[in-house]
């Protein structure tokens, strides 16, 4: 028996590992209180007043967005930090959701649905192959591995132009099945990380009660072993969905303007690009882009923040 | 949650007769099974990074255009057009000192707001919210907003003019306009930084601050000698993502400053993907993304080594 690979440390489960423990440490920390309430008052006030202009200053910009959607060119211009009910008007927000230039329902559907296919296929694909390297006793096993890996390394936009080429040879450039195809490599080297340390904790006992039973290898994954990946899966989703959908690099050169595919990232790029000193296009599509993102993260922000540091603590 | 999937051990024993006499043809369909469940990945995965990776440095020595698949090898011509040309050393230098200051902002700031917030409470989590939330904003949305806020008509020239400030040339003088690219990436991502060094300083045990606050330690020594080393593996990830990541900023820049005025604030990404989409030069595209390549790879590599002390000193 060698179980050896279970016990070697493993940062990208122990992260994983920790976030359900986060209460009792909360707790924990609680005892140490006391330190804190031996602070001066002059310190209080100076740490306080460094948070608070702080926060302003991250909130400022998303007021200020968020008012000026809703006020013509003047008012933004004159009274950028002020709204009044005589000059509050739905008309440009109206504008930009019908404009011809930019079809934002189109675009939300278009990337909701990139998100989707991304997600799937990169779960379909990696779920199985981080079980074989999990699993595995022999050296290939960790030669794959280390092969996915080295993809964390390679800056995207090193590989974006002979990708190009690549999709050329298929004939899968400027279509969806073609950007789909990078977006799921691309998403691989984390989750087959994350996905590999976590199995790796997973005992052995199931596969084995699971193959006395008679189910086959591939059975005894999806069956058994998949259910139990819930929490890993649920992080990756994270990661993987606020990469797609924030992403513009790839849409904008993979599908290229002339598929007449816009995400949103392109799609605020064909509309806001030409008319930037209009701010009754600019404030409201740049609105109408974040909003659906920041609602999201409102909703799943304890998923978000945890899938993010296990993301980037894997190494 | 484990053990419902577990059958039990009677189930277990009755079947592991008929298990041992199958076992050479179910190792045989079990080596089948694996290969059938890793194939799909490793195909795609070498299709999209390691067939491309190859690609990219034969595509360095090429003309190609991108639209036809013909080329001719043209030699190192396009290495030796890159470093000669003037342009790609300014974005070459632009993009080391976004790196280089973008990733002490980032992390002093990261660092100090991590150590005032992390402890548990309500306001303290508002708080992280507030500072990390632009993180999760596509980059190019981040510019966008910047650059209406910074222009000469925007909100903050707006609210300055009404102090009776002259407008700044946030956007459209090339010293202001580097800084203003740098402060705009800090100002999104240092939330990232900061929710990093939380969970590192939350994984610090609290008995060596109790047993340094019964010795008498401020909460500043506190920080200096308990938190500070105790977190050297954080602060080493957070240099590297930082300094690897500000390499390829691009989206924002495109966004903020398009890099201008008069090509100041052009990176060395922006630079590439103008070279090989706008000017249909993918070879010498390629050519420079082999550079940044090795460039990434040798300051992650150098990062991490030079931290090394850092951390052995915390696990002696």
């Amino acid at each position: 028996m060698s179980t050896s690979l279970q016990d070697t440390p493993n940062l990208g489960a122990e992260a994983l590992l920790a976030q359900p423990g986060d209460a009792p440490r909360a707790t924990r920390r609680r005892g140490g209180r006391p330190a804190s309430e031996r602070r001066s008052p002059v310190a209080a006030i100076v740490r306080w007043i460094a948070l608070g202009a702080t926060a302003l200053v991250m909130l400022i910009p998303l007021y200020v967005l968020v008012i000026s959607a809703f006020k013509p060119q003047e008012e933004i211009v004159r009274h950028p930090l002020e709204i009044s009910p005589t000059t509050f008007t739905l008309e440009f927000l109206g504008n930009a959701v019908t404009s011809s230039k930019f079809n934002v329902i189109a675009a939300y559907g278009i990337t909701v649905l990139f998100v989707v296919l991304v997600n799937l296929f990169c779960i379909l694909l990696s779920a199985p192959v981080a079980y074989v390297i999990a699993r595995g006793r022999r050296k290939w096993h960790l030669a794959l591995l280390l092969l996915f890996v080295s993809g964390l390394f390679i800056p995207g936009q090193v590989t974006l132009i002979p990708v190009v080429f690549v999709l050329r040879v298929l004939g899968l450039i400027n279509t969806i099945p073609g950007f789909i195809l990078f977006e799921t490599a691309a998403t691989l080297p984390v989750t087959i990380f994350l996905f590999t340390a976590y199995l790796r904790t997973v005992p052995r006992d199931i596969d084995e009660a699971a193959a006395l039973d008679g189910a086959g290898r591939i059975r005894t994954f999806w069956a058994c072993i998949f259910p139990i990946m819930r929490p890993v899966v649920a992080t990756v989703v994270v990661l993987n969905s606020i990469g797609v959908w924030n992403d513009f690099v790839s849409p904008q050169i993979i599908l290229g303007p002339g598929s007449g595919i816009y995400t949103v990232t392109t799609g605020v790029y064909a509309a806001v690009g030409e008319f930037s000193t209009d701010y009754t296009v600019v404030f409201p599509t740049l609105l109408l882009a974040i909003a659906p993102i920041v609602i999201f993260f409102i909703i799943m922000q304890r998923h978000i923040i945890g899938g993010l540091v296990a993301g980037a603590t894997k190494g | 949650m484990l053990t419902d999937n577990a059958p039990s051990a009677t189930v277990r024993a009755a079947v592991i007769d008929t298990g041992s006499r199958r076992r050479p043809s179910v190792r045989w369909g079990d080596r089948l099974a694996g290969l059938a469940m890793a194939a799909p990945a490793v195909v795609v995965f070498v299709a999209m990074f390691i067939v491309p990776m190859i690609l990219a440095f034969v595509l360095s020595l090429t003309d190609w255009n991108g639209y036809s698949l013909r080329f001719d090898f043209i030699g190192l011509e396009n290495y030796r057009f890159a470093f000669r040309n003037p342009r790609t050393i300014d974005a070459a230098v632009f993009t080391a000192v976004i790196a280089v200051v973008g990733t002490i902002l980032c992390n002093a700031l990261g660092l100090a707001l991590a150590a005032l917030v992390s402890a548990p409470g309500r306001a303290n989590t508002v708080l992280r919210t507030i500072f990390f939330y632009p993180y999760i904003i596509s980059a190019l949305i981040i510019g966008f907003l910047w650059s209406a806020l910074l222009a000469p008509h925007g909100a903050v020239n707006g609210v300055l003019a009404g102090l009776g400030a002259g407008p700044v040339p946030f956007l459209t003088d090339p010293a202001f306009a580097k800084a203003t690219v740098i402060l705009t990436i800090v100002w999104a991502h240092f939330g990232f930084n900061m929710i990093l060094y939380i969970a590192g300083i939350k994984s610090v045990p609290t008995e060596f601050y109790e047993a340094a606050t019964v010795d008498g330690a401020s909460r500043w020594q506190q920080f200096r000698s308990i938190t500070v080393p105790m977190i050297a593996p954080v602060v080493t990830v957070n240099l590297v993502l930082t300094l690897v990541g500000l390499l390829k900023v691009y989206d924002v820049v495109l966004a903020l400053t398009d890099g201008g005025p008069a090509a100041s604030t052009q990176t060395i990404v922006y630079q590439i993907l103008k070279d090989s989409f706008a000017q249909s030069r993918l070879g010498l595209g390629a050519a420079q993304s082999v550079v940044l390549l090795v460039i990434t790879a040798a300051i992650g590599l150098a990062v991490t080594f030079a931290r090394r002390g850092a951390e052995r000193k915390v696990t002696d």
